[in-house]
């Protein structure tokens, strides 16, 4: 009796024991995320509703939901809404497209198939600051995108940074000046950025979508083909459906990060030509830094959660109308 | 000269594959991919022979592929460039921040991560799951949430113009933890079980036999996270304001002026930035591709 309860006991203090070692283990990511995640998240939720300075020269005072109503209709933050809107439509479909489409070229038996795709994944590795630098040279007036575009006919003297025509004003004939932010579409600068964007994250996907190519059993084709099913109805039929789950995973990580974007627009444009690149994010970076003495922390926070409320949004559609087609 | 030898072996092969459109079927594919090849590399060789030209020839018209003249004293100048107010060495200064600053990110990073991945991945405690989950749901806020409280509040600590805003958030993450707990729970737990039985600590297990087996996954992420740190732009951006102080992403900004940029100098700096994480890219190229298929496995 007295020998099998020692046993239990120590027992039973080893899995104390473990449990508080475990604790012991994860505390420094415990603390890391409960003050800089959770507390800050919490932090800002009460900012946001308050007339809080970025620079607290004064005390402030609880203004109920105004900052978000101001937000709202702050003619400034609806067009930088409207921007990334358009960005992020843009982007995250043509690169989905583009890494799926890369992916496929890559995944076959070939020779050389490491040797393509380190190539192809190395400009992603170079930071924002790296691709802003280089388009910015590409990108002059005198430059070498200019260049190309005269090479082959066309016009070869846009200034692409600095062109605000929306892209409807642009296609549209007849069209001279649409003023709502969203109806005029993307300017030239804003299209310029979204192509670089483009061009450097489709390898990123690119990646993910052939780890799940290759995780396909090449049966399946084998099977089809002896069926006569062609190599297009195939790509349809077997590829396209199996890939959903990595589609999901693009699509959110590609909106979360799109509705996002900041470096580029910081290091390119700073918002400019007549606000038609400006993003929440930047917009809201001004706000903390405050242009001159009206660094409104408040209605920053406000406009980060109405943002984050709008990614939530976006990647929930995603993940119920991507993953409810499997049922 | 690698990629030399294993096109003449390639194309020995090609010779001798019988189907003759299925020949020109995989000349086409070759075809495509050496061309998206070449446009993806373009950018990068482009803006390097532009390091060695002047302004007014980068500004000129046609531009050029090679400069007209190679202007070598380009590179000491730009790394003997002095700013107002900043200290003589501003352009090595820059550099050796940005090294030292993701180093320490490395480290920490490696150590901390590694050491709650060995948690939720082999100890039993109340909570662990959740806590696991509630962690892979964080990584879908949006950063830009915690940009102003945490400018606020770094501002309260008197953290501002500190390195601290950038390190101390960024010491453990989520996605390292869950990189390395998908690892750990593939090493066989056998290994560790005799060392328990012997007495030794759970850290010691953990040091001595998970931490060996866990190189490719350590290296990963070391690499991932070295990446990380040397090209942040938007914390150095916030909280480092002396010119002494920056990183090199930041402190380029003082070559680009208020109508023209000083170019040469600018693409150099660039090229600082981007070629040790080619390097390191080209190097270890594998655990690059391992590290971003298991981001995709989260899904």
């Amino acid at each position: 009796m007295a020998a099998q309860s020692t046993v239990r006991r120590s027992r039973l203090s080893n899995r104390t024991r473990e449990a508080i070692t475990g604790y012991i283990f994860i505390a420094p990511y415990l603390i890391v995320t409960g003050v800089f995640l959770v507390g800050l998240l919490v932090y800002a939720l009460y900012i946001s509703f308050t007339d809080q300075t970025a620079t607290f020269d004064r005390t402030f005072q609880f203004v109920g939901l105004s900052n978000y109503i101001e937000a709202l209709t702050n003619t400034q933050f609806l067009t930088t809404l409207a921007n990334v809107f358009w960005y992020a439509l843009i982007v995250t479909t043509m690169q989905t497209i583009g890494a799926v489409l890369l992916a496929v070229l890559l995944n076959s038996k070939m020779r050389f198939k490491q040797f393509f795709r380190t190539i192809f994944y190395a400009p992603s590795v170079a930071s924002s600051v790296v691709i802003s630098m280089i388009f910015l040279l590409l990108y002059l007036r005198t430059g070498y995108i200019n260049r190309l575009l005269g090479l082959v006919g066309l016009p070869d003297d846009t200034t692409w940074l600095n062109n605000a025509d929306g892209l409807f004003e642009l296609i549209i004939p007849g069209v001279e000046r649409i003023s709502n932010p969203f109806l005029r579409g993307p300017s030239v600068a804003w299209m310029a950025i979204m192509a670089m964007n483009i061009f450097t994250t489709i390898p990123t996907f690119m990646l993910m979508f052939l780890a799940a190519l290759q995780d396909i059993p090449g049966q399946l084709y084998e099977a089809a083909s002896i069926d006569g099913a062609s190599k297009v109805y195939q790509f349809f039929k077997i590829t396209l459906p199996l890939l959903r789950p990595t589609f999901v995973l693009v699509l959110v990580l590609s909106t979360i990060g799109t509705f996002q974007i900041f470096d580029q627009v910081a290091i390119m444009t700073k918002g400019g030509p007549d606000n038609t690149t400006s993003t929440p994010g930047y917009l809201i970076y001004t706000k903390v830094l405050g242009e001159g003495t009206t660094a409104a922390a408040g209605l920053g926070c406000a406009m980060a959660f109405i943002l984050a409320a709008i990614i939530f949004f976006f990647t929930f559609l995603q993940r119920r109308f991507i993953e409810d087609q499997t049922q | 000269m690698a990629t030399t030898l294993d096109t003449n072996k390639s194309a020995a092969q090609a010779t001798a594959a019988p189907p003759w459109s299925a020949r020109a079927g995989t000349a086409l594919r070759y075809l495509v991919l050496f061309a998206l090849g070449l446009l993806f590399f373009m950018p990068f060789i482009i803006s390097f022979f532009s390091t060695f030209k002047t302004t007014n020839e980068i500004l000129s018209w046609p531009p050029t592929i090679f400069p007209q003249e190679w202007r070598w004293s380009n590179w000491s100048e730009t790394w003997n460039t002095t700013i107002p107010g900043a200290s003589s060495n501003i352009f090595p200064r820059w550099l050796f921040n940005s090294i030292w600053l993701a180093l320490v990110v490395v480290v920490a990073q490696l150590f901390f991560c590694s050491l709650a991945a060995y948690a939720f991945a082999r100890l039993q405690f109340p909570g662990r799951d959740i806590i696991f989950a509630f962690m892979l749901g964080t990584m879908a806020i949006p950063s830009v949430v915690t940009l102003i409280p945490g400018y606020v509040f770094f501002a309260k600590l008197k953290w501002i113009n500190t390195y601290w805003p950038i390190i101390v958030p960024s010491l453990v993450t989520p996605f390292g933890i869950f990189l390395l707990t998908q690892f750990f729970k593939t090493i066989p737990k056998e290994l560790e079980e005799a060392a328990l039985i012997d007495g030794a600590s759970r850290f010691r297990t953990y040091w001595s036999i998970i931490l060996p087996m866990a190189r490719p996954a350590l290296i990963t992420l070391g690499i991932l996270s070295f990446q990380g740190s040397w090209n942040n732009f938007t914390g150095p951006l916030l909280f480092l304001r002396k010119p002494d102080l920056m990183t090199l992403t930041v402190g380029l900004n003082f070559f680009k002026g208020q109508y023209v940029n000083d170019w040469p100098k600018l693409m150099i700096g660039t090229m600082f930035n981007a070629i040790p994480v080619l390097i390191l890219f080209f190097v270890f190229s594998r655990y690059y591709v391992e590290g971003q298929a298991s981001a995709g496995v989260k899904g």
